[in-house]
């Protein structure tokens, strides 16, 4: 591991830990509506001021940050593992395998997500708990964004099971899971790499327009996506710049997860 | 009000920035349309967009003033209405054309009221008119007199004539033939209306000069509130209809001058329980809906003061009933907005069996007492309000969830599925009679939301309000000018 | 070497799906620790050969007919998880292009350690040993440096010998070269070549050559066979081919070959030569 990717991994830690510490640290509650002061410039009670219903924004940030950092990660992990389990897999075995897994894959691109979710929300009661009902966004994320990246990594794996190595490998009497786990998923990573980095600050965002079906973070709980949509149609970078801490917690977190995972370098 | 209205009446601002300096000056009004027209006949409109078109092109018997509120003559220069409030007669005005030229009788108005009226035609407008069952009359004893009967009594049926421009019988351009002050002369879908000045406008104003002074209007369609407020700032339109609270304080810190707070509007945002008997909710719950403690309890539970200050910053007012001060001839100044009061809140929960337990509050069975709110996603304020309600009631031990809906979901469920507690919504007004509101209030009614569709009032104070509703007209008929 | 049991002896006929035969009644026997040459031009089917005696055809939909007696076993007859535990534990297959063959995203420590677990178990230790001890067999650096390198950090030659030593690692009975020494440079190529005599008679291996290169095998092998058009057009002893050919295209082949001695004392005699050689 290089130094830079150490550093990665020691802001990521400093983020999570930080942001645990601070919860304590920091005076407000994420919920408390200080009504008096809606709106408030950072001042030392609120170092960020506080939001439109007056909620320590400071507070919010960070509870947004253990809601989205610990299950934005765990969503694209899950995605990844189906792009790949049914990626791989159907493009390794090949034929009727193949051939059902990308109609399946089709089926899954082509479906109305709209109107999906819709029956998902149709089908939730109402009374779910603000913090059920992210673990539950995050899970239905997770396991509807694998299908276009499963193509990608179908093609790959077949261009890979008639290349040369692979053939050296069954001559050498390997077979089945094991060949593939072992010669053909590491030829893999870096689209599973690029799914995993996509698919995190896109899950952080999907999280926020869920929430215009009833799904997603319920209120009063922060999310990073749901203090980004406040930053909609706003104008103030010059007049109110500390309203960008969350984007730019969020653009601090993909990068650390783009160093961390970056393909070790291979000189020539 | 029973129904537990929460407040607010949002202010309509009105916002006119060089209006005044293009009065006299024959150039051209440029504002936005926030969507599509979606009709250019005027019995058809059901919408705002259409409804501003309507406005400025239309040529009506009578109008109510805007700003007064009184009913002044256009097309018609006397009325009366009959004792039974059946039929209105109109004398009408003489040398008035059409914008094509095509002149202005009485046959016009019976053309045009026979086709409100015709139930082929499903018009919105003629809705309101619809009192009973039978034929609508129309009597033409000369081509300037006309009498309109209709099979019942109408309520406040001269003012519902403001809606009705008038089309043409014999024009070939049908209803692009106005009366109106404007017409419309080109129209590109998603893109723009244009109006332009009507040559045979009949009126003039005092010194005889013939109306209307601008040339023409120009309305783009645009939907972005931003941009709409951008291009006010750099004077490119020159007035945005209907601004929000934020926007109107954005535009005051930056451009007071340009601004003018017109007061509250008709509309309203209110929450009510689920009350429907066969809703698919837990009875317990049905049973703390239906009561009237716990909804007085609630009512006194929720900080208006608060929402108005914190959501509307002031551009609201807490209110009590479903009429807005805006409305003069119907508010009453008398009611009192209820205070903010959770100590009563608790005493009137207490009667009903309620109690603490730490930090929860719970029914006479033990049950938690937890609910849904449901409101419109995408409505900042809704979730504004719907957020400090949560927190409020939250104090009082009760626990709320907050869940935004899309439009069409939040529809189904409280006017098919009943599948939901409690919701927040707004009512739009554009008439200030009551009567107009009849969908809501009667008990029948399909609009009466938290229990829509009654056979027969299932509580006391809606058979009350029934009855109130159904005096209304009745009482109003005979009302003349 | 006619007289003992063959080692491998098949007859063959392959083909692709949708296109004619390739192989067409293809025999041939090798004898225990005998290294048998096979020649032909690109396009003749020696490669599709190669893995249709190991069964390693069907990814690329071809399919072989006939039998390949290999230790009284058919191997076309036999179920794919018995074949398995012959591919490179008793036939070991070195194929063509050394850097493709090996997997770009794996250390050669790994892909060793793998080719080794295929067939084997025990301590890593062990496992360790053996891996080092076939690249020393093969003349590479037996030692954790060359191990943790990734085939894009060593050279063609070196990477052709990893494929030899994973090829040898359990000490197959018989290898089977594809066009081993085709990507090399001529003096790599001369000791790859060297490298095979000498681990067949060190290890007592024997050899399928399968080359297009008359003289590479000729120094080589025991006995040759001439594939052309999907047919053995003839097979016998290297003295005999070179000495006595009797198919034109092995005549053909002979005279195509470059003569040392001739190019030595110029051109045009040996031109001469080997025009004479040429039946008319």
């Amino acid at each position: 591991m290089s130094g830079i990717q150490k550093f990665a991994c020691w802001t990521l830690a400093a983020i999570v830990l930080g942001g645990i510490a601070l919860s304590i640290i920091v005076p407000a509650d994420y919920t408390v509506q200080f009504r008096e002061t809606p709106n408030a410039v950072p001042t030392h009670q609120h170092l960020l001021g506080t939001d439109e219903l007056g909620r320590d924004r400071l507070a919010r940030v960070l509870y947004g940050t253990r809601i989205s950092l610990l299950l934005a990660p765990a969503a694209a992990f899950l995605s990844t593992l189906m792009a790949a389990l049914i990626g791989v897999v159907s493009g390794y075995f090949g034929s009727w395998c193949e051939r059902l897994a990308l109609a399946v894959t089709d089926l899954v691109l082509s479906l109305p997500w709209l109107f999906l979710m819709l029956a998902v929300r149709a089908v939730l009661p109402l009374n779910v708990s603000p913090l059920t009902s992210v673990v539950i966004t995050f899970l239905l994320l997770g396991l509807l964004g694998w299908a276009a990246s499963a193509r990608v990594l179908c093609t790959g794996t077949r261009v890979l099971r008639n290349s040369d190595f692979i053939l050296q490998a069954r001559a050498s009497g390997l077979h089945g899971f094991r060949l593939l786990a072992v010669h053909i998923i590491p030829n893999l990573k870096p689209v599973l790499y690029a799914q995993f980095l996509i698919s995190v600050p896109v899950f952080i965002l999907s999280e926020a327009n869920l929430g215009i079906l009833g799904l997603g973070v319920a209120e009063p709980l922060p999310s990073w996506g749901s203090l980004l949509r406040e930053l909609e149609g706003w104008g103030g970078f010059s007049t109110e710049p500390w309203k960008l801490a969350p984007m730019l917690l969020l653009i601090l977190v993909v990068s650390c997860f783009q160093v961390i995972l970056a393909r070790e370098e291979v000189s020539a | 009000m029973k129904r537990r209205s929460i407040l607010a009446f949002l202010i309509f601002v009105l916002v006119l920035t060089r209006v005044l300096s293009y009065a006299q000056s024959g150039d051209e009004l440029r504002f936005y349309l926030r969507s599509d027209p979606k009709t250019f006949n005027p019995l058809l409109v059901a919408d705002d967009a259409s409804e501003t078109i309507r406005y400025l092109t239309g040529g009506v018997l009578v109008r109510v003033n805007r700003q007064t509120q009184q009913l002044q003559p256009e097309l018609a220069t006397a009325w009366k209405l009959s004792k039974d409030g059946k039929s209105i007669s109109f004398n009408l005005r003489e040398h008035v054309y059409f914008s094509d030229g095509t002149p202005f009788s009485a046959q016009d108005v019976a053309y045009t009221v026979q086709h409100l009226m015709d139930p082929a035609v499903h018009s919105p407008t003629g809705d309101s008119f619809r009192s009973g069952s039978g034929e609508v009359r129309t009597d033409v004893p000369s081509p300037n007199r006309i009498t309109i009967s209709f099979p019942a009594p109408v309520a406040g049926m001269d003012k519902l004539f403001d809606h009705v421009a008038v089309l043409s019988s014999r024009s070939p351009k049908q209803e692009m033939a106005v009366l109106g002050p404007f017409y419309v002369a080109d129209y590109k879908s998603g893109s723009y209306v244009l109006l332009k000045r009507n040559p045979n406008y009949w009126k003039r104003d005092s010194a005889g000069r013939q109306l209307p002074y601008l040339n023409s209007i120009r309305m783009d369609i645009q939907s972005n509130r931003d941009i709409e407020e951008l291009k006010f700032r750099r004077g490119e339109i020159d007035l945005v209809n209907s601004l929000d609270s934020e926007y109107y304080d954005r535009l005051a810190s930056t451009s007071a001058k340009l601004l003018h707070d017109a007061g509250p509007s008709l509309d309203s945002e209110q929450m009510w329980f689920n009350q429907v008997g066969n809703a698919p909710i837990p009875a317990y719950k049905k049973e703390w809906f239906r009561s009237t403690n716990f909804r007085r309890a609630i009512s006194l539970g929720i900080n208006r003061a608060d929402l108005c200050r914190v959501v509307f910053a002031l551009h609201a007012r807490p209110a009590v009933g479903p009429v807005s001060p805006a409305n003069k001839f119907w508010f009453n100044t008398k009611l009192q907005p209820q205070s903010f009061d959770p100590a009563s809140a608790l005493r009137f929960l207490q009667q009903d069996g309620f109690r603490r337990e730490g930090s929860t509050l719970r029914d006479r069975d033990g049950h938690p007492v937890e609910f849904s709110i449901i409101t419109n996603s995408g409505n900042k304020y809704r979730e504004r309000m719907t957020t400090m309600i949560q927190l409020d009631l939250g104090n009082l031990g009760i626990h709320v969830n907050v869940v935004t809906l899309d439009f069409p979901s939040l529809i189904e469920r409280i006017t098919q599925s009943f599948n939901y507690e409690a919701a927040l919504l707004g009512l739009v007004n554009d008439d200030l009679d009551p009567n107009a509101q009849m969908n809501v209030w009667l008990s029948s009614a399909e609009n009466h939301q938290w229990n829509p569709s009654e056979k027969s009032p299932e509580t006391n104070w809606e058979a009350e309000i029934d009855r109130l509703m159904r005096a209304q007209p009745d009482e109003g008929a005979g009302v003349g000018h | 070497m006619n007289t003992s049991e063959p080692l491998l002896s098949i007859s063959l006929s392959v083909g692709y799906r949708g296109k004619s035969a390739v192989l067409r009644n293809v025999a041939l026997e090798i004898a225990p620790g005998e290294v048998l040459g096979l020649v032909g031009q690109s396009g003749s089917g020696k490669s599709t050969l190669a893995l249709a005696i190991l069964r390693l055809l069907e990814l690329k939909r071809g399919r072989a007919e006939g039998t390949a007696n290999f230790q009284g076993r058919d191997l076309i007859a036999l179920k794919e998880s018995e074949l398995r535990r012959i591919r490179g534990k008793e036939i070991g297959l070195v194929l063509q292009s050394p850097l493709s063959s090996l997997n770009p995203a794996l250390r050669i420590g790994t892909q060793m350690f793998e080719a080794w677990g295929a067939h084997a178990r025990g301590p890593s230790e062990r496992r360790r040993h053996s891996v080092l001890e076939a690249l020393a067999s093969v003349s590479l650096p037996a030692d954790d440096v060359f191990l943790q390198r990734y085939p894009s950090q060593i050279s063609v030659g070196q990477a052709q010998r990893v494929l030899i030593a994973m090829a040898v690692l359990h000490r197959p009975s018989l290898l089977i070269a594809d066009e081993p020494t085709s990507a090399l440079d001529v003096i790599t190529q001369s000791e790859i070549l060297a490298l095979f005599g000498k681990l067949n008679k060190e290890m007592g291996m024997a050899v399928l050559y399968i080359s297009h290169d008359l003289l590479s095998v000729a120094s080589l092998c025991h006995r040759i066979a001439i594939l052309h058009e999907g047919v053995i057009v003839e097979c016998g002893r290297v003295a005999q081919i070179f000495g006595y050919p009797v198919h034109p295209y092995t005549q053909r082949l002979v005279q195509a070959m470059p003569d040392k001695t001739a190019l030595i004392a110029r051109a045009p005699v040996a031109r001469l030569a080997a025009s004479a050689a040429v039946p008319t």
